[in-house]
This record gives C-alpha cells, sequence and structure tokens, in this order.
C-alpha cells in the first residue's frame, strides 16, 4: 500500500515536472548576446586577461576593508568625506575589496547599487558600469566582497550606495590605476 | 583585410551556435533558475566560446561541448557568486521565490490546483543542493538522458542515477510534509 501510494506520488511529481515552466528569450536577446560575444570575445582574445584574472584573483588575495557604519536607528547624516580611501590597482589585474556594512537592525530589502567608473569593472559583469542588488542585511557586520577589475586606465571612484526605506548611505572608494 | 577577417570568423562562429541557442538558453535556465543570471550565463558561455572558435570548429557536437562548458561556468560562477552578495532575494524566478510572470499562471488549461502543485514544487525544488535541483531538471524536465547529463557534469552515470533518486526521494518528502500529497 506505502509503495503503490509512493509510486504514484513519484509518477504525479514527475509529471510536474514536465510542466515546471520557463520563460523564453526575447526576440532580440540572441542577437544582442551574439555580437556582444563576438565583440568582447575580440577584445578579450587580444588582452587575455579572463583566465589570467582568474587566477590572480586568487593569488593575489588582497583585501580592503572599508568599513562604513550604516545605522539605521540614527539620523541620516550627509556623506561625511573624511579623506576617501583609495586603492592602486594594476591594469587587468583583478582586486577583491571587500566592504562592510555594519547594520543595528535587521534589515530587508535594502537596495545596494555599486556605480564603477569607466574603466573598471566588477567580476561577472562585463561592461556594466552600475549594479543594482536588492539584499537582506542581519543585524551587524555583513561583508561584500566585491571583484574589480581595471580594464583601461585613468581610474576614478567606485561607490556604493546602500538604501533602506527613504533612508541611505554612500561609502566612496577612490581607484587609481597603474 | 582585417575586418574581412573578422567578419568571416563571425559568420563561421554564428553558424556553429545558433542552431543551438535554445537548448541552451533552457540549460541556462535550469542550471541558474532566474533570469538575469540565466542571461548572463550564456552571454559568458558565448564569449567563451567565440575565444576557443578554433576548436569548436573541429569538434563533432557542439551542442554537448557548448552544454559543458556552460555548466564548467555556472559552477564557477556560482562559487563566485557564493562569496559576491550578501544575501540575494533579487530579480525573482529563483526555485522558491514563486512562479509570477512564466508561462502557465494565466493558462487556462492548467487547473487552480495542478498550478499550485507547481508552485509547491518550485518551492520545494529551491531546497535542493543544485546538484540534486539541476539533474531532476535536466532529466525530468528537460528530458536529457543520463549519458547526457554525465557529459555535461563530468560526474559518473551511476553518480548521477544515485543524484536521481535521491533528489525525487527528497521532492517527495517535502511535498508530503506540506501537505501537497495527502
Amino acid at each position: 500500500m506505502q509503495t503503490e501510494d509512493t509510486d504514484k506520488q513519484d509518477q504525479e511529481i514527475q509529471a510536474l515536472l514536465k510542466d515546471y515552466p520557463m520563460p523564453q528569450a526575447t526576440a532580440t536577446f540572441y542577437d544582442r548576446a551574439l555580437a556582444r560575444a563576438t565583440h568582447e570575445g575580440t577584445r578579450r582574445q587580444r588582452k587575455r586577461w579572463v583566465m589570467a584574472g582568474f587566477a590572480s584573483a586568487v593569488a593575489a588575495g588582497l583585501a580592503f576593508w572599508l568599513i562604513g557604519g550604516f545605522f539605521l536607528a540614527t539620523p541620516i547624516l550627509p556623506d561625511a568625506d573624511p579623506g576617501i580611501p583609495g586603492i592602486t590597482m594594476t591594469l587587468e589585474e583583478p582586486r577583491t575589496v571587500n566592504l562592510m556594512f555594519a547594520s543595528a537592525t535587521a534589515l530587508d530589502a535594502a537596495m545596494l547599487t555599486v556605480t564603477l567608473p569607466d574603466g573598471i569593472e566588477l567580476a561577472g559583469f562585463p561592461g556594466q558600469r552600475e549594479i543594482t542588488w536588492q539584499t537582506s542585511l542581519s543585524k551587524g557586520k555583513n561583508l561584500l566582497p566585491l571583484e574589480l577589475i581595471a580594464v583601461s586606465p585613468g581610474g576614478g571612484e567606485v561607490l556604493a550606495r546602500l538604501e533602506h526605506k527613504d533612508r541611505d548611505r554612500t561609502f566612496r572608494l577612490r581607484i587609481d590605476v597603474s | 583585410m582585417r575586418g574581412d577577417h573578422h567578419n568571416d570568423e563571425n559568420l563561421a562562429f554564428e553558424r556553429l551556435v545558433r542552431p543551438h541557442f535554445d537548448r541552451l538558453y533552457r540549460l541556462a535556465w535550469r542550471l541558474a533558475g532566474r533570469k538575469a543570471e540565466a542571461e548572463d550565463l550564456f552571454q559568458e558561455l558565448l564569449i567563451k566560446a567565440y575565444g576557443k572558435l578554433d576548436e569548436l570548429v573541429k569538434i563533432d557536437e557542439p551542442a554537448s561541448w557548448l552544454s559543458r562548458v556552460m555548466y564548467n561556468l555556472f559552477v564557477d560562477e556560482r562559487r563566485r557568486f557564493a562569496r559576491r552578495r550578501l544575501q540575494t532575494v533579487e530579480e525573482g524566478q529563483m526555485p522558491g521565490d514563486g512562479l509570477a510572470g512564466l508561462p502557465g499562471v494565466e493558462d487556462p488549461l492548467l487547473d487552480r490546483e495542478r498550478w499550485e502543485k507547481i508552485c509547491a514544487l518550485d518551492a520545494a525544488l529551491s531546497q535542493l543542493s543544485d546538484e540534486h535541483r539541476i539533474v531532476v531538471l535536466l532529466h525530468d524536465t528537460e528530458g536529457y538522458k543520463l549519458e547526457e547529463i554525465h557529459e555535461i557534469m563530468g560526474v559518473p552515470v551511476g553518480t548521477i542515477k544515485s543524484r536521481l533518486h535521491r533528489a525525487r526521494a527528497r521532492l517527495r518528502e517535502i511535498l508530503t510534509r506540506n501537505g501537497t500529497f495527502s
């Protein structure tokens, strides 16, 4: 009896799995992906940083700690600028920057936006200047490692903006590229 | 001349990969489980494959090769993704995040009770490990043969069988416990 029930449930699970849905690609997605692949692939071939980047990211392991207080229990203050912290990166050499957010309370549905200057990319998001996550913060310290890659000289400021309801806080990190 | 060479390369690349786009897009979805990550994965695959065009033209079955490369990219990215984000609850459409917006919600052919069971299945899938979730989705949803999954994941067929068995058992356990199956 038990076996009959189990067999019946297995059959039903498999029938449900066959109907488990997924969306279709939008009409232009394939063309855009192809165009970007040929463009980006050529660029990456030329610079040959992809595999070297992965390996050196692990090897380098440089962690820069940007510690910012994000205490929502207190009124929001204008961004203090006691001297923006900075790092120097080597062209095409990935480097991990750890951002730490300390929160007085657990937060749901906080928005985190990382804005990158020209020539600095976030690993896994090639070509994107602004990346936004909706995220949750635990009470206490929350760590966000960002693997950055300098793909052209220049540098600039990386901004990490954390928003929750009507409050926000922006952290800045200056990047020089050698 | 260089421009002509690149155009020839681009055309050759497109001829090799485009026939497999639908299959690869579906695979990306089943691996990643959400739109943004699946499309990033698809994009990264094409970029990587373009960089290996010389190798790709010599391969008899590009679909298998591309699928395997995509799976490896997924595994690598998942490791980095886990390190990068605080806790992700973004974008929706991850297994367990609900199925709003996907085909089926408004499908009059799907009765309400069945749709609720699919939603329960979605939530149950989110409780499986990646290895179990991927095997059960590729085999039972996408219809891949065990040998094909072996080619993609690079693990023995016996291990895949075992994962499939455990994944189904775990789904049955979860769906029974939450009352989906009486």
